[in-house]
């Protein structure tokens, strides 16, 4: 089944998408966006950035310099659920670290300092969940904020933000 | 709908002004994402549902936010013929009551915050309407009282998702007249005049910028608006977008019509989907009604504006990288020149702003540029949008005219920390930006002040930081994220912040070498002055800025290896331990105990801490404040628990096995002797540790028993002597000898004990009362707290009268009015601040106030009234009020004028002690100008060689365990000297505490011990608090939550 979900998306779709960018300023990155958002596990698989480099007139490299540079795009496929930390200043100043390690550690993912940044991502073999972090969801008054797919929680605890996992892992067994 | 000329504005305009006032009540519902977050939608939802139920007709829409995210979701309710409403914290079950009040044509003052009769758009005017005189103008209330809003002039008060409000009120305005200007330069010259200066961190000058786009030759220029608000921790370009979009627009068109720009972009971050959302749906209504697209206003004027979606890169957010992105590249910045204004997005003239620069556009063009820089500084004009934000009570978005002093910002606006806690640093303008610590808070705000001290304005993010906060993690934090968002291009940006991190991870993991601060300032040095890019250039100054004021942070991680705040999670064991001056390791005792080995919980106990008895009953508990039992429920009481086991020992049989325990991790002798000056709690620790490490101990003190402040200050009813003689029975048992009757200089010199021992440690406490320095403090019935304390502690008559005052709100001053009680006093305290700044105990000012002790605030004594016999018969004090915020943030109390007398017979000074220094110095020691002994802050070494000094003599008057904490540090200190090793990782090794998390909270609620009742105990010296039973000190234990265990838990929760 999962090797079924992270194919990559078809041809036909890719065209449409880049049929909707006809203004080249911005376009790659545009183009690149919807693409990964209209990809199940939200991702960009190695056969889109050949097919959208030859679509759209640029080189393999620079389509691969994009993917890579900007965090927004994984090159790994995702969870079905992602939850995002925050790890702005003001989510930092209030203990948006240990939120996330503990997260980690309840999920599963060992401690690893070396995992830091504002573009760390852990997903489980399963790809049912993804964690991952933010820069900053400029939602500063809420801090510490975690996102649950696209809805944002704020004033989160350690034992809040497990429940709330949790039950997603309930909803998902229903 | 199409507007094509004044006309079409101004009827736009009558008929958007009827959304706003449309003649019947207005709900607006403040729909911002922060809003949403705070559950805006479902109060949305439930107030129209509930305007269904009710049937009541009224106009329920959406409103940006009006900035006070702190209490959010905001309501506000418009009668016909009121005032706006404001109110707060709306829940959805406030519906009901809301459009009940609105029915009977009541505004729904219950949940009010604040009102609003009429409102400057600046740009329009809307007139609500007067009354309410009992509800408070929005400008009254401390958050919004010295903001001007300029920038937020229609956020939170129109529908941002409806062109025709933004028209109500003014908007599209200033574009049409720019438009109508015979030359477009008038435009531009209007900016200059202006000063506006741009808001995204920088500061150049936006005329200047504009002036170079608009000479600028070229068959196709471009406009971009920067919405790529990288900075973390700031949100005010989120919420301009998310609740004024039109605002933007309209900047971004008298823009483009001045320099002549056909394009538009806006680079918005995709982290924003509401705010994408909103300026999707504005663009297209103004396109809609031909604001946007072809022959605008019936002029040659041909514009569009696109939107583009950042994907996560800070670097974007500078200017030659934000083209290379729209260029479809990795955003990696470029040298300049060229200019974008000389070549830019596909080599075409391009001006690039801020959102808030822009956003200032129209109202610089309806008002004129020489109203705009009236307001604020002369370098720096206009005003500025703040995102507060951390540690801050009242968070939210300000704005600020700009020479504004920060200050004001953080205690009025912000009205400083939340829990109480001191405020420690502001961090200002993100990565690119500087910790401003407490003491330059009276800074102003503007682009050259802010970094004349190492700060910049940036994008405007203030994320406030208090003494939980470590500034090294801090800075830590912050070249984590610049490492992370470098593009990679040049080296000393690349590689130089990949070390600076290096070196930074190596301090706050506690293996820092003495050389790495120097390193790490070089190093930062060079990254700042080398680097291509602004992102390079200023990642450096997290670092810089925290090395310059927070200095002390550093060292401390690097020379004891802690972190004081509780952040570096490699420097301590759990939050409690972290906080104890001692170090007790807390999660561990309680283990123990939650097991009943209680033989093994007290060896632990004496080892970290060797007054047990005496600390479990007067410490000041920092521990508590930190344990996260308190997110559950409340705190454990630890403090207790330690006291419970110390009690168990001293009962019965255990304390030969722990004598004999300790006894036998006495190491072997090492022919040193140590001499120590006072036996208080600092010298008594100090003296415990070096037996046990094996050194000849001897003990002089002035007085003619052990004890120090314990036996001679602190009442017996808090600490019943014989806890502590038995204490001190154990450290004796140890070969600890004492000389009592030994004063320094005038009983035994410090030439003499140098001479004769190995070292020496003074410890000879703060016994110096201070003085009021008021008329008639002279007389023999003004005493100063701790002579009184010591002659009842000595149980000699003090004739204290019978209606005293105390002049004070320290612990002595409690305890002096609780042990006048027992004498038979009427006492009352006075305090010259309120109760929440007392410095004593909490729970010792109720159990005072519970005895019957009255308390007065917001007083000073001016000076003793006496009869003619010389008798006092009371003290003339003066109201004060609180004043200004001091830069330690707390409020100074002033002087109102008033004074009045209150009889008494006698006076307890009890306003401080300070060490006596005389034989200090003359004997040569360094002394301090506060009159402490000059001592190193982790070795204790003074300035002669094998001397000493520790405890209060160093730190001024302290608490039990931080004072403890001294000698105990020393001791470890004078062992190193002495021989050359650290044995303490040795000396403190103990058995085996299983590791093991609850899985679910245990233990239940909080167990406090029995406490005689007020009426019974306030007339006697019998200890008031009796310690928690066996069972209960087990099950408290158990209530731990074991912080200190960091690997995975197995239990998943």
């Amino acid at each position: 089944m999962i090797a079924a979900e992270a194919k990559p998306l078809s041809e036909q779709v890719i065209d449409e998408i880049i049929a909707r960018h006809p203004d080249k300023t911005g376009d790659v990155l545009s183009v690149l966006e919807e693409i990964q958002e209209r990809h199940p596990l939200k991702y960009l698989p190695e056969e889109t950035h050949d097919y959208v480099a030859r679509k759209m007139g640029v080189s393999r490299s620079q389509i691969l310099s994009v993917v890579t540079f900007y965090a927004f795009f994984n090159l790994k496929p995702q969870g079905r659920h992602t939850v995002t930390v925050c790890r702005g200043t003001a989510c930092h100043t209030r203990g948006s670290k240990p939120l996330l390690d503990s997260l980690k550690a309840s999920a599963g993912f060992h401690q690893d300092d070396e995992e830091t940044g504002s573009t760390a991502s852990f997903t489980t073999p399963d790809f049912g969940l993804t964690i991952r972090t933010v820069a900053c969801f400029g939602q500063c008054a809420l801090a510490p904020v975690a996102a649950i797919d696209h809805d944002i929680y704020g004033h989160v605890s350690d034992i809040k933000l497990r429940k709330l996992v949790a039950a997603i892992d309930a909803g998902e067994r229903q | 709908m199409r507007i094509h000329d004044l006309d079409g504005l101004h009827d736009i305009r009558r008929t958007g002004m009827m959304k706003i006032l449309p003649g019947k009540p207005r709900i607006g519902v403040g729909m911002g994402t922060c809003g949403i977050g705070n559950g805006a939608r479902d109060v949305m939802n439930s107030l129209a549902e509930a305007l269904k139920k009710q049937s009541v007709d009224a106009q329920l829409t959406p409103v940006g936010c009006f900035g006070f995210c702190a209490v959010e979701p905001l309501v506000s309710v418009h009668i016909p013929g009121f005032p706006l409403v404001v109110l707060s914290q709306v829940a959805p079950d406030d519906a009901a009551m809301i459009v009940k009040a609105i029915a009977s044509n009541r505004p729904p003052v219950e949940k009010a915050l604040c009102k609003i009769e009429e409102w400057d758009h600046l740009t329009g005017h809307v007139m609500y309407g007067r009354g309410l005189p009992d509800l408070p103008n929005w400008n009254e209330i401390p958050f919004f009282k010295n903001q001007k809003k300029i920038v937020l002039r229609d956020c939170g008060l129109i529908n941002p998702e409806d062109i025709e409000e933004y028209i109500a009120v003014g908007g599209y305005h200033a574009f049409y007249q720019a438009t109508q200007k015979p030359n477009v330069n008038e435009i531009v010259e209007e900016v200059k005049k202006s000063k506006l200066r741009g808001r995204g961190g920088a500061g150049y000058p936006t005329g200047v910028k504009w002036d170079l786009l608009r000479k600028a030759v070229a068959d196709q220029k471009y406009i971009i608006c920067n919405a790529d608000e990288g900075d973390p921790g700031a949100y005010m370009n989120r919420n301009e977008i998310e609740s004024d979009p039109h605002m933007l627009i309209e900047g971004m068109l008298i823009g483009a019509f001045a320099m002549g720009a056909t394009q538009g972009i806006v680079y918005l971050r995709a982290e924003y989907p509401l705010a994408v959302h909103r300026l999707k749906r504005a663009v297209a209504e103004a396109r809609e009604f031909g604001l946007i697209g072809e022959h605008v206003f019936g002029t040659n004027f041909n514009f569009d504006i696109k939107l583009i979606e950042g994907a996560g890169a800070f670097v974007c957010g500078e200017e030659t990288a934000m083209i290379e992105s729209l260029e479809g590249r990795a955003g990696r910045p470029h040298p300049r020149p060229p200019f974008p204004a000389q070549k830019g997005l596909w080599g075409k003239p391009t001006n690039i702003n801020n959102v808030e620069t822009w956003c200032n556009v129209p109202v610089i063009i309806a008002r004129g540029g020489s109203w705009f820089a009236e307001i604020g500084t002369t370098h720096s004009s206009g005003t500025k949008v703040f995102s507060l934000v951390g540690k801050i009570k009242n968070t939210g978005l300000v704005e600020l005219p700009l020479g504004t002093p920060l200050k004001s910002v953080i205690y009025d606006i912000g009205q400083g920390s939340p829990d109480g806690k001191r405020v420690k640093a502001v961090q200002s303008g993100g990565p690119s930006g500087g910790c401003i610590p407490a003491t330059h808070f009276d800074v102003a705000i503007d682009y050259e002040s802010l970094a004349q001290i190492g700060a910049i304005m940036g994008s405007g993010g203030m994320v406030v930081m208090d003494e939980d906060n470590c500034m090294v993690d801090v800075a830590r934090y912050f070249v984590e994220f610049s490492h992370s968002e470098s593009c990679g291009k040049c080296v000393p940006c690349r590689a130089g912040l990949e070390q600076a991190l290096r070196i930074l991870k190596k301090i706050t993991g506690g293996s820092a070498e003495e050389s790495d601060i120097q390193d790490l300032e070089e190093l930062a040095q060079m990254i700042k002055e080398m680097s291509l890019c602004g992102l390079g250039q200023t990642a450096p100054n997290p670092v810089l800025t925290t090395l310059r004021y927070f200095r002390r942070d550093y060292e401390e991680h690097l020379r004891t290896r802690r972190c004081r705040a509780g952040v570096c999670e490699k420097l301590f064991l759990s939050p409690c331990e972290n906080s104890c001056p001692l170090h007790m390791r807390i999660p561990e005792f309680l283990e123990l105990t939650k097991r009943g080995r209680i033989a093994d919980a007290a060896e632990m106990i004496w080892l970290d801490n060797p007054l047990p008895g005496s600390t479990g009953r007067i410490c000041q508990h920092p521990c508590e404040s930190q344990c996260r039992r308190k997110s559950v429920d409340a705190p454990v009481n630890m403090r207790e628990v330690h006291r419970f086991i110390s009690d168990q020992i001293f009962a019965g049989p255990l304390l030969a096995e722990i004598k004999m325990r300790l006894a036998g991790r006495r190491m072997a002798a090492t022919g040193k002797k140590i001499a120590i000056v006072g036996a208080g709690p600092s010298g008594l620790s100090a003296a415990f540790y070096l037996a046990l490490l094996g050194h000849d101990v001897t003990v002089f003190e002035a007085r003619e028993e052990a004890g120090g402040m314990l036996l001679y200050s602190l009442p017996q009813y808090r600490l019943p002597k014989a806890v502590l003689r038995l204490e001190l029975d154990v450290i004796e048992s140890l070969g600890v000898k004492f000389c009592f009757n030994q004063k320094l200089a005038a009983g035994v010199s410090l030439d003499v004990l140098e001479v004769e021992n190995d070292a020496v440690f003074l410890a000879t406490g703060t016994w110096k009362a201070m003085t009021a320095g008021i008329p008639g403090e002279e007389s023999p019935s003004v005493w100063h707290a701790i002579h009184f304390l010591e002659q009842v502690a000595r149980k000699e008559p003090t004739n204290i009268g019978k209606k005293v005052i105390v002049i004070g709100g320290g612990n002595a001053a409690v305890d002096s009015a609780r042990t006048a009680l027992r004498l038979g006093c009427d006492v009352t305290i006075a305090y010259r601040r309120e109760r929440q700044d007392m410095p004593a105990i909490a729970e010792e000012v109720d159990d005072a106030q519970a005895e019957g002790v009255k308390l007065m605030f917001l007083v000073s004594p001016q000076r003793v009234v006496s009869d003619e016999r010389s008798r006092i018969t009371g003290i003339e004090l003066m109201r004060t009020k609180l004043g200004d915020f001091n830069l330690d943030g707390r409020r100074r109390p002033v002087s109102s004028g008033e004074t009045i007398i209150v009889p008494c017979d006698n006076i307890i000074l009890a306003i401080g002690e300070r060490p006596d220094v005389e034989p200090l110095r003359r004997s040569g020691i360094h002394v301090r100008e506060n009159d402490t002994a000059a001592a190193d802050w982790v070795t204790y070494e003074t300035n002669r060689p094998y001397v000493f000094a520790g405890g209060d003599l160093v730190t001024g008057a302290s608490n039990v365990s931080s004072t403890m904490a001294t000698g105990k540090n020393a001791a470890r200190a004078i062992d190193g000297i002495l021989t050359g090793q650290d044995h303490f990782a040795d000396l403190l090794k103990t058995v085996d505490v299983p590791q093991v998390v609850p899985a679910e909270p245990e233990g239940g609620a909080r167990h406090t011990s029995p406490e005689l009742p007020a009426d019974q105990r306030k007339s006697h010296f019998e200890e008031t608090i009796l310690g928690l039973t066996k069972e209960n000190a087990i099950a408290e234990s158990s209530r731990c939550l074991r912080c200190d265990v960091h690997e995975p838990c197995a239990v998943k929760g």
